[in-house]
């Protein structure tokens, strides 16, 4: 009864979300859109497209009101490689970090539905949601810490794979962090994932899809290679819906499609029954 | 300097020429160094839930007068030996036979050794719809979970995650000139440029030739290839492979167990302390 009760008051954000740049028009249904409107839904427009959301509309929209405490926020990400061409990734990143932009991974604790919880997001914006050094660094370590303090984790991801311009080093990140989600396991500690579009490469290939429980978003694509690097190396047509979540659905990699709306209540649910 | 204080043999190769030297058609390949390793060597097949992936050869044979599981990566000699072996690029299967082997040795205590070879796993249709994303996810998990020592060398191609799904070891080394990236020159330009003809200048960027790894704390060791490249001599090739393996696996089989996965968990780990992004922000060890 209590718990029932207290599901209820789980709404389907957090907080308010930021305001997040969008078409005139709903790409899914050709609708006017009405920005305050989609807000307060979280970003689903009635037609059911779901528009994408960076880490700062993610962790507004996972944590209780006023319950995020962002770790390791002040470490930023160094050009390595003296990497130039196309262009100078130390530019790249300078830009994004003036924009607001706060590396591809940004995690920290807060709480969900009364229940405390580490959370990872990746953030698409920045050079495409991909996994560096410091976005390593900062999955293992909150992977680790959940580890020490028994707290569930949940993954927000949306990325197109590793870093070309960290290198080899990039790479190595699906190997640390997949000892960590190895760790996570071996302790009990439960571990969901919410799988939102696009979600790729080197994080579809590591920890986007070796949670306990992995969670697609409508509409989402999900996979190993891109469709586009798909044709040029096999000259294959793909069909309709490929690499969608109702595709990895039906192939068993995910365990269910839900929609943004009713995700809050799926998450504080299962934080309720999982130990 | 490097982390491990071996100092990689100099060359006058452009980086190009070494990628063209890995990907060398008269290259020894995995198969030509495991018959010399292990002449007993006996071949095993299937994931043991619905196929076999001939892109990776799997076995135990007798290395060192110990019984060893090996498996490595096999690009194909010939033409129709290329198309049946998919130019050494991993199906799902493939993992799932990784695991299944690398079980096997933990049953029996064999040590295992990787052969890493590939431009890839397999970027086409079928590997998706087999969910190659989950299995190559699945495998670097499970490497970290085998209590028997694994020694791995990249022989000629290692790229991206199809290469490091092989590539969870407590030791890693390279062949001279073999290349391991975060993708093949080709795909990063493709990804960087969307051109893929750009690979000369993204092989160039990638820092991903035997000495950059070494310098940046990746793998332990560069093993010298006779002048000209391994392709000139199979046999020289195999034996500085074989005394350099064998060398590095000596001090893991003594380990106990637990030790063993705690340094297999803090080698990657700490993999990239020494350029970690802040003074603040490096490893704790």
């Amino acid at each position: 009864m209590q718990l029932a009760k207290q599901r209820a008051e789980v709404r389907i954000t957090g907080a308010t979300l930021p305001p997040i740049p969008l078409p005139t028009n709903c790409p899914g249904c050709g609708v006017g859109l009405d920005q305050e409107v989609l807000r307060k839904h979280a970003y689903v427009c009635e037609c059911g497209h779901h528009f994408r959301m960076g880490a700062d509309a993610w962790i507004a929209f996972v944590a209780d009101r006023g319950t995020w405490k962002e770790r390791w926020g002040d470490v930023r990400s160094h050009d390595l490689l003296n990497w130039k061409v196309p262009k100078p990734y130390q530019a790249t990143i300078d830009q994004l970090a003036e924009e607001g932009l706060n590396e591809a991974v940004r995690t920290g604790t807060c709480a969900l539905g009364g229940r405390a919880i580490w959370l990872a997001s990746f953030d698409f914006r920045f050079v495409g949601g991909t996994l560096s050094i410091v976005a390593g660094e900062r999955l293992a370590r909150g992977m680790e810490q959940a580890v020490s303090s028994g707290l569930p984790y949940l993954l927000v991801a949306a990325s197109g794979g590793a870093r070309m311009q960290e290198g080899v080093l990039a790479l190595m990140q699906m190997a640390k962090v997949n000892a960590a989600v190895g760790r996570l396991h071996a302790a009990g500690v439960p571990y969901f994932a919410v799988l939102t579009d696009p979600t790729f490469g080197g994080t579809a290939a590591s920890l986007a899809l070796l949670a306990d429980i992995n969670i697609a978003e409508p509409g989402a694509a999900i996979g190993f290679t891109g469709p586009r690097v798909i044709k040029q190396a096999t000259y294959a047509d793909l069909p309709p819906g490929f690499q969608s979540a109702d595709f990895q659905l039906a192939r068993g990699q995910v365990d269910m499609v839900v929609p943004r709306t009713e995700l809050r209540r799926l998450l504080a649910h299962l934080l309720e029954i999982y130990p | 300097m490097t982390r491990h204080g071996r100092r990689p043999p100099q060359t006058t190769l452009s980086v190009w020429q070494v990628v063209e030297l890995a990907r060398h058609a008269d290259r020894p390949y995995s198969l030509d160094y495991i018959r010399r390793l292990a002449p007993d060597f006996i071949e095993l097949h299937g994931d043991r839930l619905s196929g076999d992936d001939p892109a990776l050869v799997a076995g135990i044979g007798t290395w060192h007068d110990r019984t060893t599981v090996f498996l490595g990566h096999q690009k194909g000699r010939s033409l129709k030996e290329r198309v049946a072996r998919n130019w050494g690029m991993m199906h799902p299967e493939g993992y799932r036979k990784a695991i299944r082997l690398a079980n096997h040795a933990a049953k029996f205590n064999f040590p295992i050794v990787c052969l890493i070879d590939t431009p890839g796993a397999y970027p086409g249709a079928g590997a998706e719809e087999r969910g190659i994303a989950a299995a190559i996810a699945g495998a670097i998990m499970q490497w970290f979970r085998v209590p028997v020592p694994i020694v791995a060398a990249v022989i000629g191609e290692g790229g991206s995650g199809g290469a490091l799904g092989m590539g969870v070891a407590d030791r890693v080394i390279m062949l001279e000139n073999s290349i391991y990236s975060v993708a093949s020159p080709e795909a990063a330009a493709s990804i960087v440029w969307r051109d893929n003809t750009r690979k000369v200048e993204a092989a160039e960027q990638l820092q991903l030739t035997s000495r950059d790894l070494l310098a940046m704390g990746v793998v332990e060791e560069v093993v010298p290839e006779p002048a000209g490249g391994a392709q000139t001599d199979f046999d020289a090739t195999a034996a500085a492979l074989d005394e350099a393996l064998h060398r590095h696996l000596q001090p893991l089989l003594t380990q106990p167990r637990d030790e063993l996965l705690q340094h297999r968990y803090e080698r990657f780990r700490y993999i990239d302390s020494l350029v970690h992004a802040e003074p603040h922000f490096g490893p704790k060890i």
